[in-house]
């Protein structure tokens, strides 16, 4: 099987995979809680449908996609603002904090995105490799907040809900994969193209099997089963003391 | 050149803490409460004794017993912050609770846990730069009242909450 015919079987795929989890978002009523990642998904569904039926037409194809993939990369950091929101605000002291260094996040990694587009734009000849440089300053926002995300709610010790872990890593996974995709996709030959394209492709199916399966999946309720016993933590307290007296 | 390798380390460091996330949140799905002894913590963080120790004893050794005694204190506070995360955890499926004054008290105690987690931060900071610069006296003394505080209002929760009250309040 040629690589063209596996990302073509990849795409539609998708596009089933996509239908799906559109099906459970509505059934799970799950667009109340996360909008802006329910728009996303919807939205991803119709670039979908719009490039499959453009796909004869070279020109036509280039633009929607283009046009498609620019507003999916602004629903993207909408989901992004989203969790953040979802993880922090039940916690109104750590929100302050959180929200300060998001902002100095969110300044560093645009002004990194800026050298990028300077650095690079002196090699970004032509339409396509101006278009991806695009792409890829925007991809190195998206991905720099959801690393900021992970990072910081683990430092603060914070339990992510399973479906709100699930979206950003869904999410985090397609993005970190296209950002290596858009970067190098450029510079190389065009059978290694095809095998990043590859990449793409089922880094974004994987993701939509992760929102899916976290969706789908019934969260872990925490029981009272999981406390340990007294004798449990006199045995933890002595291994501690010992610890100290050594 | 230089900036394609930045971005594309950056994407390789994502997909690595993505991986590192998942493996965190299976090992955390068996989390739970660790006893911290803070009379314990409270002598290991009291450091009077510290300038006798510089004066008496070599440099070399006085570093070597401060770094020690860091590793542990570090240990300590390593154990604060997850409990202080579990708490985090347990209390914020009782802040809905339909009794007001359990959803309050379920409020405080995670408003305190999540100000423990900053001070552990803030604590972890200072013992490394203590670490890196023995010489240095940086306690992190507001720990000890703050976790005390945390203790309480756990077991006034746990009073509230009469199913969750032995568990809870015992544990940490």
């Amino acid at each position: 099987m040629s690589g063209r015919l596996i990302i073509h079987d990849l795409w539609i795929g998708s596009i089933v995979l996509q239908v799906a989890l559109a099906v459970a978002l509505l059934a799970k009523r799950t667009w109340q809680n996360f909008p802006a990642f329910a728009a996303y998904i919807f939205f991803c569904l119709f670039e979908a449908g719009v490039t499959y039926a453009l796909f004869g037409n070279k020109v036509a194809y280039f633009w929607a996609f283009w046009t498609c993939e620019t507003i999916g990369i602004v629903l993207g950091l909408a989901v992004v603002r989203e969790i953040f929101t979802n993880v922090f605000s039940p916690h109104p002291a750590l929100r302050k904090l959180a929200t300060m260094i998001f902002g100095v996040a969110v300044i560093a990694l645009v002004l990194l995105a800026c050298a990028v587009i300077y650095v690079q734009s002196a090699n970004a000849t032509g339409m396509v490799n101006a278009v991806l440089l695009a792409a890829e300053a925007a991809r190195l926002v998206e991905v720099g907040l959801i690393m900021f995300l992970f990072l910081s709610s683990s430092a603060f010790g914070l339990h992510w809900r399973q479906n709100v872990f699930g979206i950003a890593l869904g999410l985090g996974m397609f993005a970190a994969v296209d950002l290596v995709t858009v970067t190098l996709i450029g510079h190389v030959g065009v059978t290694t193209q095809l095998a990043f394209k590859l990449a793409r492709g089922v880094s974004f199916s994987a993701s939509l099997f992760i929102w899916l399966g976290y969706l789908l999946v019934p969260e872990h309720a925490t029981s009272g089963a999981e406390v340990p016993k007294r004798d449990q933590l006199e045995q933890w307290n002595q291994a501690v003391m010992e610890l100290i007296s050594r | 050149m230089t900036i394609t390798v930045i971005v594309i380390a950056l994407a390789l460091c994502a997909v690595m803490l993505f991986y590192m996330a998942v493996r965190s949140r299976i090992k955390k799905a068996g989390q739970s409460f660790r006893p911290v002894d803070l009379s314990a913590f409270r002598t290991l963080i009291d450091r009077e004794d510290e300038l006798f120790m510089k004066e008496k004893l070599p440099r070399s050794k006085f570093v070597r017993l401060k770094r020690q005694r860091i590793r542990v204190t570090a240990r300590y506070v390593g154990r604060i912050a997850s409990n202080a995360s579990a708490v985090l955890h347990a209390s914020a499926a009782v802040r809905v609770s339909p009794l007001p004054e359990v959803a309050a008290a379920a409020a405080q105690v995670t408003e305190l846990a999540a100000q423990i987690r900053i001070q552990c931060l803030v604590a972890w900071a200072k013992l490394s730069l203590e670490y890196a610069m023995p010489s240095l006296q940086l306690t992190p003394a507001l720990l000890v009242p703050r976790y005390q505080t945390l203790r309480e209002n756990v077991r006034r929760l746990g009073d509230l909450q009469t199913q969750s009250q032995i568990p809870l309040a015992s544990a940490i």
